[in-house]
C-alpha cells in the first residue's frame, strides 16, 4: 500500500503494509539535495621532516684489555709542623741535712721538697713521607662519551582555502549543512619511518575515495604499538569557505640503544598532491 | 512513452520514476535516526595519538592523545 498526500506546500508518500506505512519523501523534512560542486585540483598536503637531539648520556671508559694498563703512582705527602702543649708532674723529695755543733755534736734532720706540676709547649716539625699507589690507567684512545638520540615531539597544523562556498543568482553564500568529498590522489614523497629505511604506511589508496571529515593519512608506532606519530587532513566548511587542515603530532621517541641516532628521521617528510569534487549539501532550502 | 503520473494501491510514481514509493529516500531524521552524515571536522591530533569523534559525538582516543579537542554528533539521517 502506499500514498500519497499533496498539500499546499507539502508533499508526502508513504509505503508499506497498511497500518505501518513508512514515511520516503516528505518535503516537510529535510530532504538532503546538492546545492553546488566544486572541483579543486592540485591541492598539495606536505608533512615535515622530523628532528632529533642528541644527549650526553655517560662517559665509556672501555672494557678492553689492550687499553687498560697499571702502573705505580707515587705520592708524596707532607705533614706540617705543629705545636702542642704539654705537662709534667715532678715529685716531692726528702732531703737529709747534717749539721755540726761543738756543744751537740752532729744533729741530722730530714727536709721535704714538695712536688709540682711543670707546663711546656713542645715543638713537632714537619716531615714528609713517601708512597706509591697500585693504579688503572686508562689509555686515552679508548674513552669516549656516550649519546642518546630522540625524536622531538613536534605539534604543527596548516589550514588552506580551497575553494568558496556556492553563491545563489544574487551572489549570497548558499548555507551548506554537510559536504561529501570524493578524492583522488597520491602521495608524491614518501616519507620514511625515522627508524628504519622504509617509507611510512599510507592509508591513501589508488582509486577515488570519498569521505567526510577528517582522514588518517599516516602513522607510526612505538615497539609496544602505541602510537608516536599521526598525520590527518581534514576538509570542512568555515564560514564561506572551503577550508582543508593538515596536521601532525609527533610525540618523543627514545632510541633503544645508546650512540645510535635515527638514520632517517630527516627523511620523513612526506608531500600529497589531491583532487577533490566536493558535494555541497543542504537539507531544507 | 515515460508515465508521467502513476497512482496505484501499492505504487505512487511521478516524473518517470524521479519519485517513487519504492524508492528509499534519505532525509533528517534526529529521532531514530538510521545514520548520521559527519558534517565537519572529525578527528584530531595530539601528543603522537589520535582522536575520532565518531558520528554520535562519542570521542574514540587510541589512548595516547592528549588534546582537548571536541566535536558535534553528525546530523541523523533516515532511509
Amino acid at each position: 500500500m502506499s500514498g500519497f498526500f499533496a498539500d499546499s506546500g507539502r508533499i508526502r508518500i508513504t509505503d508499506g503494509a497498511s497500518g505501518s506505512e513508512e514515511v520516503v519523501f516528505d518535503t516537510e523534512e529535510g530532504m538532503p539535495h546538492i546545492v553546488g560542486t566544486a572541483n579543486i585540483n592540485n591541492v598539495g598536503v606536505d608533512f615535515t621532516n622530523l628532528t632529533q637531539t642528541q644527549s650526553y648520556a655517560f662517559t665509556d671508559y672501555c672494557s678492553s684489555n689492550t687499553c687498560i694498563g697499571f702502573e705505580w703512582n707515587f705520592v708524596t705527602n707532607y705533614t706540617p709542623p705543629n705545636w702542642f702543649y704539654d705537662s709534667r708532674y715532678v715529685f716531692g723529695t726528702w732531703n737529709y741535712e747534717r749539721t755540726y755543733s761543738y756543744f751537740q755534736g752532729w744533729t741530722y734532720q730530714r727536709v721535704f721538697t714538695s712536688g709540682f706540676t711543670e707546663y711546656f709547649r713542645v715543638y713537632e716539625p714537619g716531615f714528609y713521607t713517601y708512597d706509591r699507589e697500585y693504579v688503572t690507567v686508562f689509555d686515552a684512545c679508548c674513552v669516549s662519551d656516550v649519546f642518546s638520540y630522540s625524536i622531538n615531539a613536534n605539534e604543527s597544523s596548516n589550514t588552506v582555502d580551497i575553494a568558496t562556498l556556492p553563491t545563489d543568482e544574487d551572489g549570497n553564500t548558499v548555507p551548506v549543512d554537510f559536504i561529501v568529498v570524493q578524492a583522488t590522489g597520491s602521495r608524491t614523497r614518501n616519507g620514511k619511518d625515522p627508524r628504519f629505511n622504509q617509507a611510512l604506511p599510507s592509508t591513501v589508496p589508488t582509486k577515488t575515495f570519498s569521505f567526510q571529515g577528517s582522514v588518517l593519512l599516516e602513522s607510526s608506532g612505538k615497539a609496544n604499538g602505541s602510537s608516536f606519530m599521526r598525520r590527518i587532513m581534514s576538509v570542512f566548511v568555515s564560514g564561506n569557505k572551503l577550508k582543508l587542515t593538515s596536521q601532525q603530532s609527533v610525540a618523543s621517541l627514545a632510541r633503544g640503544a645508546y650512540d645510535s641516532a635515527f638514520p632517517h628521521a630527516a627523511e620523513a617528510r612526506s608531500t600529497y598532491n589531491f583532487n577533490f569534487k566536493v558535494f555541497f549539501g543542504r537539507f531544507k532550502s | 512513452m515515460a508515465t508521467t503520473l502513476s497512482i496505484t494501491p501499492t505504487r505512487f510514481i511521478a516524473s518517470s520514476g524521479k519519485l517513487d514509493s519504492q524508492t528509499r529516500y534519505i532525509r533528517r531524521k534526529e529521532i531514530l535516526p538510521d545514520l548520521k552524515f559527519v558534517t565537519g571536522k572529525n578527528m584530531d591530533v595530539s601528543g603522537g595519538g589520535l582522536r575520532y569523534v565518531d558520528p554520535n559525538g562519542t570521542n574514540r582516543d587510541d589512548g595516547v592523545y592528549n588534546g582537548s579537542f571536541s566535536a558535534g554528533a553528525g546530523v541523523g539521517i533516515k532511509v
